[in-house]
């Protein structure tokens, strides 16, 4: 484990692990370094009053056969999930997902797919990364307080403008680094402000898995996330904005009210009051399917490195299915010894 | 299907019931649901419409003279270019490349132009147009290229290979000058007897093809290189160095 690594890999979210996974399957030394304190990314579970909530993808969905190999691999319980959805969401919202598609829930959340991505890699989490030179004959990355890694390949795993970001950093980028910097720039994530609220015991649960309000310009999905669980203690609902209204309200220290005045408005006046709620603002929290693009990015610097860049927007179909297809294909570029 | 239905019409009728096993690792498979007499500026054509079982592309066969159960049959596969072929985009030659190829098929027995819905390749128009502005700004777009998707895309071969035999066609004559497709189409059982190169007339546009490939150097064949390959195709003008030993 303490071997210099050949890959890092910054971010450990589905892609980042999906990645990792197969590069460690052919046996490189692969070390993820994680921001947050657990893996997953927006594939987040969250644990409100000892119940597990899904605070960012309320569900998984797909047809590719890999993948849905990958989720049947994940131990524990599972549903499919949601059977009973309700509405169609407002006209200009694309689907989340396609007739055909296989949707499911895990009993103990999401979160168990990245957990099990994750499982047998060397994983550092909160281990932010800060900064890039890519101008060494080793690409090298900074993490907060001054420490450093380096290895032969450095994988992006995170959000566009987070890589837009850390790619700034390096200096006297070449033109090749340049150009995929302008790719970036091309297109942006959709934020979502995300609530979750558990009412209090005895509150009847809605007759419904997933609700896409036709009639509001705020909530975009309602899921009933206790709906998923094997015996809830609380009916757990959660909340997800529109991307535009999230994008506007990103700052605003009120969005959990306002979000909660919407769901008393569309379901009663009970949903004002949860008896608990944990709110999240997902900066980046997904790619229009309009700016999906083909394939992973996978660049040889001119010090010899190489820089790759996967990610959900790298794949199409969007969402968990293509982070992990993303991730799959730029380990499998890597291993070909491939770059562009 | 009525009494005078022709070999091309009948097609409609037998892949009613079609099945298989797809081609291609992503399981392709196509069948013949229209055709129809296209009289077009280069000639009379008849076009085929095909329906797929994977996305919603209509692609589509414009043929020449009788081929169904045929040999040696020319063939010409042009993948889709909006910018090119509809809109006379001097970004790419796809508009001369289609119109010869139509025009090189009526001066064969008989012939099959597949009209390939792969749009710019397969990345699709609002990517396509992406790479354009990336390639405007003069950067070095090989990767980022990549990542909107220009490659050789497996499927237009599994597409196309299935689209020839469901016409029935026994071998074909390619007009590439591509070896590469000789091979992928090979690879998908398709019997390739011969090829013809693909040589457009100059005019004023191509020109410039002319005068680089005559300098050897210089901003005018950055340029050519620069191109993205939208036919995978590389262009033969008539007149250029090496078309003679192509003609």
């Amino acid at each position: 484990m303490d071997e210099a690594p050949e890959i890092l890999v910054v971010g450990a979210g589905v892609s980042g692990l999906a990645c990792a996974r197969e590069l460690a399957r052919a046996d490189w030394r692969v070390r993820l370094l994680e921001r947050a304190r657990g893996v997953g990314g927006r594939c987040a579970t969250r644990r409100v009053e000892g119940q597990p909530v899904d605070i960012g993808v309320a569900f998984l969905h797909g047809r590719d056969p890999g993948f849905l190999s990958a989720l049947d691999e994940v131990a524990g319980a599972r549903a499919q999930w949601p059977e009973e959805i309700r509405g169609t969401g407002r006209p200009c919202q694309p689907e989340a997902y396609q007739p055909g598609e296989r949707r499911l829930a895990f009993a103990d959340g999401v979160s168990a797919f990245p957990r099990h991505l994750a499982e047998g890699l060397d994983v550092r989490c909160e281990a932010p990364v800060e900064a890039l030179e890519l101008d060494g004959a080793r690409p090298r990355v900074r993490l907060e307080g001054g420490a450093q890694e380096e290895a032969p390949t450095v994988v992006l795993a995170v959000a566009p403008e987070q890589a837009q970001r850390l790619l700034a950093t390096a200096a006297s980028p070449p033109p090749a680094v340049a150009s995929v910097q302008a790719l970036l720039a091309m297109a942006r994530s959709d934020a979502s402000l995300s609530l979750a609220a558990l009412y209090p015991a005895g509150r009847p649960a809605p007759p419904w898995h997933v609700s896409h309000p036709e009639a509001s310009s705020v909530l975009q999905l309602v899921s009933h996330d206790s709906g998923k669980r094997t015996s809830p203690r609380h009916l757990a609902l959660v909340y997800q904005a529109h991307p535009r209204w999230s994008r506007e309200h990103l700052e605003d220290p009120d969005w959990p009210d306002l979000l909660l005045d919407e769901a008393a408005r569309l379901l009663g006046a009970w949903a004002r009051a949860p008896a608990h709620r944990h709110p999240h603002r997902w900066r980046y929290a997904r790619t229009a399917r309009s700016d999906e693009l083909a394939g992973p990015v996978l660049t040889r610097l001119p010090g010899g490195g190489r820089l790759g860049i996967c990610g959900d927007r790298f794949a199409r179909g969007g969402g968990v299915e293509a982070a992990w297809l993303s991730g799959r294909a730029l380990a499998g570029r890597i291993l070909a010894g491939e770059d562009g | 299907m009525s009494e005078g239905a022709d070999a091309l019409e009948r097609l409609v009728e037998r892949d009613q019931d079609h099945e298989c096993n797809g081609y291609g690792p992503s399981r392709v498979c196509v069948r013949v649901v229209a055709v129809a007499d296209l009289p077009t500026r280069t000639g009379p054509f008849r076009i085929v419409g095909f329906w797929n079982n994977r996305d919603g592309k209509e692609h589509v066969a414009m043929v020449h003279g009788d081929v169904v159960g045929e040999a040696e049959v020319a063939v010409r596969l042009h993948s889709e270019c909006l910018t090119g072929d509809v809109m006379g985009s001097l970004r790419c030659d796809c508009r001369d490349q289609l119109t010869e190829g139509l025009r090189a098929l009526l001066g064969q027995p008989c012939g099959v132009l597949l009209y390939l819905r792969q749009e710019g390749r397969g990345i699709g128009l609002i990517n396509k147009i992406r790479a354009y502005a990336l390639q405007q700004r003069g950067l070095d777009t090989v990767e980022a290229n990549q990542a909107l998707g220009f490659r050789d895309d497996e499927r237009d071969y599994a597409v196309a290979a299935h689209m020839l035999k469901s016409l029935g066609i026994r071998s074909v004559r390619l007009i590439t000058n591509n070896p590469e497709k000789i091979r992928q189409l090979g690879q998908y059982g398709v019997d390739v007897a011969g090829r013809i190169p693909h040589v457009i007339p100059p005019n004023e546009y191509n020109r410039f093809y002319l005068e680089t490939k005559a300098r050897r150097s210089g901003h005018l064949l950055e340029l050519a290189a620069r191109r993205l390959p939208e036919q995978g195709d590389p262009v033969v003008v008539a007149g250029m160095d090496g078309a003679e030993g192509l003609a």
